[in-house]
């Protein structure tokens, strides 16, 4: 009986995506004149006024996120499925620095990651021998390439900025993990992680098998998790984003986010980093963000450094590493959140 | 039988914790559930991604929230 329940259907589930997904396309088409209906008919709102514009942005892209970000969460969730920690951990085992360096911050993008995981990860990563400074390049770029956020932007905004995402994390999360490893600062590892790291071994997992009904369950499963935590980031982000897109003018945001301000980058990180968001929360912010005149390489850098360098994550990883080596990661990684909000900047 | 639960205490875990303690009374047998958030002994057992499910000393599920009615089968093997 029990084999009954562990092996899902796979004609069930097939049958029931293959409804989902004319109505999820129905529903996107749809959400733009029900919205206009809603803020220009129903309230009465007037097109083109501050409130208007702004009312008519909420209703019309809090479905719209919602949307796009279900769908997203979905492939990327089932994809994952083919990943997992232990294989990437096997990859680059003994792997040479800069190869090492390059894999790491590719295979950050795929990897299943959650901030929880990172200590875990951390160790289970150098006890493999993977060199620390190719362990940072993967720390670097799992959180800060999201690849819910890549999905997000390559829906929004099209491939261009997507690629530019990705591109621009990997050679910050390569770079990083370069001079961390050139510095040698395994010393500033915290005590008790290097006794972890000599204690011997209890045996290795195995990855499950999983079988394709229940990857498709894992994706469901993810769908409803992600949205399901994080809408309110969603509706807060749209709220600042409708703000922004009804009552901001564009000669103030081009002027503090231009591309001629110099300190736009700057102020787009330090701004960043405290505001602990969901990768799929800052996507109205950044949506409004384009569309009121802020330069793209300052916007990237926002992103980056709300989603790269948050402080929960900071907090979490101070338990392994000395304060030294906490701030070398943290001042080295927004070095190159900094660097290239400045190149997209001076040549976009 | 001894069922671990590995994770440092995010909301994830919380929820495996809770599936285990479901699976356990669903079976009305006499099993232990133990959680364990000490990050060395994760190390050692060579845990990755949290959370994570062991049964009798075997991990079985790592990096996702394992339902309880699939803890239930494995503890029914």
């Amino acid at each position: 009986m029990s084999d009954v329940a562990a092996q899902p259907s796979l004609i069930r589930r097939g049958g029931w995506l293959l409804l989902a997904l004319p109505l999820w396309v129905f529903l996107y088409l749809v959400i733009h004149p029900v919205s206009e209906w809603l803020a220009y008919h129903l309230l009465g709102l007037t097109p083109k006024s501050h409130l208007g514009e702004a009312i008519a942005f909420l209703f019309y892209d809090t479905p719209k996120v919602l949307l796009l970000l279900t769908l997203v969460v979905f492939i990327v969730t089932f994809i994952q499925t083919f990943v997992s920690p232990n294989k990437v951990r096997d990859a680059l085992s003994k792997r040479r620095p800069g190869l090492g360096n390059a894999l790491a911050s590719v295979f950050g993008i795929v990897t299943p990651f959650c901030s929880c995981s990172a200590v875990p990860l951390f160790i289970g990563f150098l006890r493999a021998g993977v060199p620390l400074g190719v362990t940072f390049s993967f720390l670097v770029a799992a959180p800060m390439i999201n690849e819910v956020a890549l999905g997000m932007l390559f829906a929004m905004f099209g491939w261009k900025i997507a690629a530019i995402y990705a591109g621009t994390g990997v050679a910050v999360a390569f770079t990083s993990g370069l001079i961390l490893g050139r510095l040698r600062m395994e010393r500033h590892l915290e005590g008790w992680v290097q006794d972890a790291l000599n204690a011997p071994s209890l045996g290795d997992i195995e990855d499950e098998n999983v079988t394709l009904a229940v990857r498709i369950d894992l994706a469901v499963q993810g769908v409803k998790e992600i949205v399901g935590k994080v809408w309110p980031y969603i509706l807060a982000g749209i709220a600042v984003g409708a703000f922004i897109h009804g009552y901001v003018p564009e000669s103030l945001m081009a002027g503090l986010l231009g591309k001629k301000t110099w300190y736009s980058v700057p102020l787009a990180v330090v701004i960043g980093v405290p505001l602990y968001s969901n990768a799929a929360g800052v996507m109205p912010i950044v949506e409004a963000l384009l569309g009121k005149g802020a330069a793209l390489g300052s916007t990237l850098a926002f992103m980056m450094a709300v989603i790269g360098l948050s402080l929960p994550e900071t907090v979490i990883l101070r338990k392994v590493m000395r304060p030294r080596l906490i701030a070398t990661f943290v001042g080295v990684v927004a070095t190159g959140i900094l660097l290239v909000g400045y190149l997209f900047n001076a040549i976009l | 039988m001894l069922i671990e639960v590995f994770g440092p205490g995010c909301a994830k875990c919380q929820t495996m914790e809770k599936h285990a303690k479901e699976a356990v009374e669903q079976s009305g047998g006499e099993h232990q559930v133990v959680k364990i958030s000490d990050y060395a002994a994760m190390a050692s057992r060579g845990i990755l991604s949290t959370p994570a499910l062991a049964l009798d000393g075997q991990i079985k599920f790592q990096g996702r929230v394992a339902s309880s009615d699939e803890i239930l089968a494995l503890i029914k093997g």
